[in-house]
């Protein structure tokens, strides 16, 4: 009877240990992480960052000379091939705008690039008055991709109304002091990643709150949620508004394009995810390699599962942002809603695998 | 004897095993809760929720505007959707908020965050019937009501007179009601007592090592915790220690459930819970802090429900003997069926009915000439199919 006893309390006293210490077990995170942080930001600058960066420095060195031709001769021809030249490098700064660290942070670079809506009202003085410093902050919104939208397709009612504008030695001088700006400012970021950063970047390999893997984690998350889902379909939607902002819309005044640049920008998105080259099809060490690592095949699963999702609803929008919202806002915000539920996995989940903690606050505030 | 010493063993090596399991995070510190909801931090009260306070009182404004047929739509839209520093209110603090109900209605982490497509269509219901309040009820205020015609319609006795839609439906009802469900509710249960708002971002690191919010003396994770509780008590005169019945939402049906004694203790229950959960995050013990907020989510629903289905039965009692008081019944009915999709089944991520059955509900409603149309057995029915979903019977509620 007693040696009975014994046996079901040792029994019991098992079972109790092997509860509690599987309990104590917060989940597969718990595997040793050996990662090789390194080879991630090596793929990272060498097959991504810095092959964008010089595939949008060729494309605003051209528009920098279309535009030059432009200038001489502002006629309906070559404001199609300035046009175009922008177009080009606007689809490849989607795959830039992410890369908010090293000189693009010091400088603010995105801010003197891509803030939108631009402010006419700021672009009109500044062109009337001749005198301005492109680079100050009150700027930023007067400068940029989408000044040069506005430059290009909004200054006038028709095309014969916009070439007529640049009969004027001050519109055509802001449009060139503009454009050579943005071509100026991306020569020193990308120098400054070839001959300075590089090395910083890839030898940063430790966990902390300023290594190169949590700072670019990090942002790569802030822009996901910030730049993509907020900007450019989120506000215009009117998700943080009372009513809806089509006039919020990335490339307001050639509105047909504003599809076109949300997907190129999930595309870099996911693709950076995935750790393929820029260039080529190339797979290396990334976001998804690292989890994989491990052992969250899972994660990289939903992640990738999501994105596609948010891709499909993306793709089901009229080409147009503004259409769209004008005439059936809620594909808008069904596009916005498959984009948040990819940040609750890359905010909460992904950085609770890798340890990392966010150096943000909620993008859209109280 | 022997069996009284084995299970004492057996409850040591169960405490020990389990308290001497030290890795941080899983050790548990025993949690007492105060006698009131008080809290401090070097003598300092780390109370706050002010925000919530401020869109009860809000909502107090706009609930009474809406039953003033000068007004016009503008002055009422702009009452839910306040812009700081416009004068939208008779309280200048109201106008210098930079608060509104609107941004925080159907708006919470767990339901809407990533489905803004539903949050915007419930806040695209409430501006419906803000604007119909001015539009179709206001210009036929001193017009008799009749099936398909909004106007006036008294209670018998010489009672009050309703304003109503041409289904018979009090709009000013329907907003009260719902929001009780959009704003509050909503915000307590999927919200604010949420691990996903509780521990975002730094939240848990911060408040293991007791490092408060810029400037603050709480931590955000205690901040968040209050703000769940200020939607329910934020308009007490001392709110510590809350004697319900302080304002037209939460508190007042709280104080109404807790009055009926098939749910005497619901009150305290609740009360229980928030102090205990908010000690919880004092004690850095998240086991029992999520515990408190299954309760309240629990007993919060059930709020919901019990008034849904009271007022249904009201609806019915005096339906066709006194079309004013059933079609008053029927009015804060239809707002608290509205706010059942913002209940949430404890341990789930659910509501205890959906969107979709709700809007199903509010279309039996309101089909044909609505309310006049209705019948015993279509809200009986429904009555039973709510109330089937909860630990209560439609007699008990309905009563």
């Amino acid at each position: 009877m007693i040696t009975g006893r014994k046996i079901i309390l040792v029994l019991i006293t098992a079972l109790v240990i092997v509860g509690c210490s599987s309990s104590s077990d917060d989940g597969p995170s718990s595997k040793t992480d050996d990662f090789n942080r390194g080879a991630l930001l090596t793929n990272l600058v060498d097959n991504t960052i810095i092959p964008a960066f010089e595939d949008l420095q060729v494309k605003l060195l051209a528009l920098k000379a279309n535009k030059d031709v432009f200038i001489v001769a502002p006629n309906q021809i070559n404001l199609e091939a300035l046009r175009m030249s922008w177009i080009e490098a606007y689809k490849v700064w989607q795959s830039v705008e992410v890369f908010n660290i090293g000189k693009a942070e010091e400088l603010q670079y995105s801010f003197q690039m891509n803030v939108y809506p631009t402010n006419v009202l700021d672009i009109e003085n500044n062109i009337s008055s001749g005198t301005y410093d492109l680079t100050n902050v009150n700027n930023n919104d007067a400068v940029g991709f989408p000044a040069v939208d506005y430059l290009l397709y909004g200054i006038g009612n028709d095309d014969m109304a916009i070439l007529n504008k640049y009969l004027d030695i001050k519109y055509k001088n802001y449009l060139a002091d503009v454009i050579d700006q943005m071509a100026s400012l991306t020569q020193i970021v990308l120098d400054d990643w070839k001959t300075v950063y590089r090395t910083t970047f890839v030898n940063s390999i430790a966990n902390t709150a300023t290594s190169s893997l949590n700072k670019f984690v990090n942002d790569f998350i802030f822009y996901y949620e910030k730049g993509l889902r907020a900007n450019k379909i989120g506000i215009p939607a009117g998700n943080f508004s009372t009513t809806p902002l089509p006039e919020k819309i990335e490339a307001f005044y050639n509105q047909d394009i504003s599809k076109e640049l949300a997907l190129e920008a999930l595309n870099a998105v996911q693709n950076l995810f995935n750790g393929k080259a820029y260039l080529s099809a190339t797979i290396g060490e990334s976001f998804k390699s690292y989890l994989n690592h491990l052992d969250r095949n899972d994660l990289v699963g939903l992640i990738n599962t999501r994105f596609d999702d948010a891709r499909q609803k993306i793709e089901a929008l009229h080409d147009n942002f503004n259409i769209q919202i004008n005439t059936d806002n809620t594909k808008m915000t069904q596009a916005f809603d498959a984009l948040q539920l990819t940040v609750v996995s890359l905010k909460v989940d992904m950085l609770q695998a890798f340890n990392v903690s966010v150096d943000f606050v909620d993008a859209d505030g109280d | 004897m022997k069996k009284i010493v084995l299970s004492l063993f057996v409850a040591s090596v169960l405490f020990q095993s389990c308290s001497n399991d030290d890795d941080g995070g899983n050790s548990e510190n025993q949690v007492v809760a105060p006698t009131t909801y008080s809290f401090e931090r070097n003598g300092n009260s780390s109370v706050s929720f002010g925000g919530q306070t401020t869109r009860i009182q809000m909502a107090h404004e706009l609930i009474s505007a809406l039953k003033d047929n000068t007004q016009t739509e503008k002055v009422l839209d702009a009452m839910f959707a306040h812009v700081e520093g416009e004068v939208d209110f008779s309280d200048a603090d109201l106008n210098a908020s930079n608060k509104s109900i609107r941004s925080k209605t159907a708006a919470s982490e767990d339901y809407f965050k990533a489905n803004t497509t539903d949050g915007n269509a419930i806040k695209a219901d409430f501006d419906t019937w803000i604007a119909a309040q001015a539009s179709d009820v206001f210009t036929n205020w001193d017009n008799d009501a009749s099936v398909g015609n909004a106007g006036k319609i008294q209670e018998a006795g010489g009672g009050s007179t309703r304003y109503v839609n041409a289904k018979g439906l009090e709009y000013n009802q329907a907003v009260n009601k719902a929001l009780i469900g959009a704003l509050m509710t909503d915000q307590i249960l999927n919200n604010y007592l949420s691990p996903a708002v509780l521990d975002a971002g730094s939240n848990i690191a911060d408040n293991n090592a007791g490092t408060v919010a810029d400037g603050k003396t709480y931590t955000t994770m205690e901040h968040k915790w209050d703000e769940a509780y200020g939607y329910l008590y934020g308009n007490e005169d001392n709110p510590a220690v809350p004697v319900t019945n302080a304002d037209s939402f939460l508190s007042k049906y709280l104080f109404r459930v807790e009055s009926d004694t098939d749910f005497t203790g619901i009150a305290a229950d609740i009360y229980n819970a928030f102090k205990l959960g908010r000690a919880a995050i004092v004690a850095k013990n998240y086991r029992v802090r999520d515990e408190q907020a299954e309760i309240i989510r629990e007993k919060i629903s059930e709020i919901i429900g019990i008034r849904a289905v009271y007022y249904l039965q009201q609806g019915k009692a005096s339906l066709g003997i006194d079309n004013a008081s059933a079609f008053h019944d029927l009015s804060e009915g239809f707002g608290f069926v509205y706010s059942l999709q913002f209940t949430r089944k404890p341990n789930t991520t659910e509501p205890y009915f959906t969107k979709t059955e709700v809007d199903n509900f509010i279309n039996t409603l309101t089909t044909g000439n609505g309310f006049w149309d209705l019948d015993a057995t279509i809200l009986d029915t429904m009555s039973n199919t709510i109330s089937s979903k909860f630990s209560f019977t439609t007699a008990q509620a309905g009563s």
